[in-house]
């Protein structure tokens, strides 16, 4: 349904000094004192065609509770919010010029850097909230001195966790309001990166060699409260037979958040979870770093 | 060949043998933490956002807009923060 679109967000203030024409409008329509009495969310889509005029927009949220749709069959449905999306999406569409759309399906195309980094999926295994369960993918560049750290181990060695703060340091869930500032309204970053890991040489399979680094890390925030968290690293790193640096890298994360409810003033522990890998992407482009 | 002789032989042999016997026996440990790292990393429905033509900035759309003659699809995000491109927020 979204193939015809280029994609954008914006985010911000009614106050801020420069707000875009098409937000404006969006805005001002909004809020002409039609008394939603609270029920519109603070998100909305505008659709604009391709001069930039507003077209159609809606509150990406149902203002007045699921109705029912049908089903397919004979029956009926409440209608999902994906359903909901695709209905304003189709009051706008009589009024695009589509012809010059693409046709064909987009590619996936994941965050990714010009320079040698990781990729960084970050997952809360929330029950409750389904939304929370949405991946995260941040990606990090790294530099030469970074993958230094993760250089071959001719024998166990120690890594402290704090070196692979830059990255680490992305292990956190989506939408932690409660870990969130009053005053700049964002959220509190990792501070504090904690952890005695290993590195051990894990074998070789005559064309590469592998390592493996583990151990537990504990991540702290720079808010009040102390707030810390922690799980289970686990990394596969390879190399070339001769040479110390890193070809690729690739492992996980497991741990517990605490989410802290302000309600019910009580916390949850639920899985986090995560996934790195390396970029460029796969074992056999050059080495993350010549030596 | 006495057998302490033949006990000695098999010791050596063993013994050269062994760097190669570890180093085999230790990749499956790497296996499985490349199972869990595939089984942790989202899949290609999970990351049906990345499918759609996301422009870096409202800015950005506008002008490929104009210029590819299609429309854009905006989301507006009444909040000071917000990372649509990561998901953090």
């Amino acid at each position: 349904m979204l193939r015809p679109f280029i994609a954008a967000s914006w985010h911000g203030h009614r106050n801020d000094p420069n707000i875009p024409d098409p937000v404006r409008e969006v805005w001002q329509r909004k809020f002409r004192g039609r008394g939603f009495g609270g029920k519109q969310s603070n998100v909305d889509l505008a659709i604009l065609d391709s001069e930039g005029n507003l077209v159609h927009w809606f509150d990406a949220f149902r203002r007045m509770g699921p109705r029912r749709v049908p089903d397919g069959g004979q029956g009926q449905k409440h209608e999902s919010l994906g359903d909901y999306t695709v209905r304003g999406l189709k009051q706008a569409i009589p009024a695009l010029d589509l012809s010059h759309a693409p046709t064909a399906e987009h590619p996936l195309k994941l965050p990714d850097l010009e320079q040698s980094g990781i990729r960084i999926f970050v997952r809360l295994l929330e029950e409750r909230m389904i939304a929370y369960r949405a991946p995260v993918v941040e990606v990090v560049a790294l530099n030469k001195k970074d993958w230094k750290t993760l250089n071959y181990p001719r024998k166990k060695r120690r890594v402290e966790a704090a070196a692979l703060k830059k990255w680490l340091s992305q292990v956190y869930p989506p939408g932690v309001m409660e870990r969130t500032s009053q005053q700049t309204k964002k959220v509190y970053q990792i501070d504090r990166i904690e952890g005695d890991l290993t590195i051990k040489p894990a074998g070789s399979d005559g064309k590469m060699r592998y390592a493996l680094l583990r151990g537990k890390v504990r991540l702290t925030d720079e808010g009040p409260g102390d707030f810390t968290y922690g799980g289970e690293l686990e990394v596969v790193l390879t190399y070339s037979e001769s040479n110390p640096g890193p070809l690729s890298l690739r492992g996980v994360f497991e741990g517990i958040y605490p989410r802290y409810n302000p309600v019910q003033r009580q916390s949850r522990d639920i899985p986090l979870r995560a996934a790195f890998e390396s970029l460029p992407e796969g074992d056999k482009t050059p080495r993350l770093f010549p030596q | 060949m006495d057998k302490y002789s033949m006990r000695g032989l098999c010791i050596v042999f063993a013994l050269l043998l062994m760097p190669v016997a570890i180093a085999p026996a230790q990749v499956p440990e790497v296996g499985a933490v490349l199972d869990r790292y595939k089984a942790f990393r989202p899949g290609k429905d999970d990351l049906a956002m990345y499918q759609i033509d996301w422009a870096s900035s409202l800015q950005e759309a506008q002008k490929r807009a104009l210029r590819e003659k299609r429309p854009v699809f905006l989301v507006i995000i009444h909040a000071q923060y917000g990372d649509l491109s990561s998901g953090h927020c």
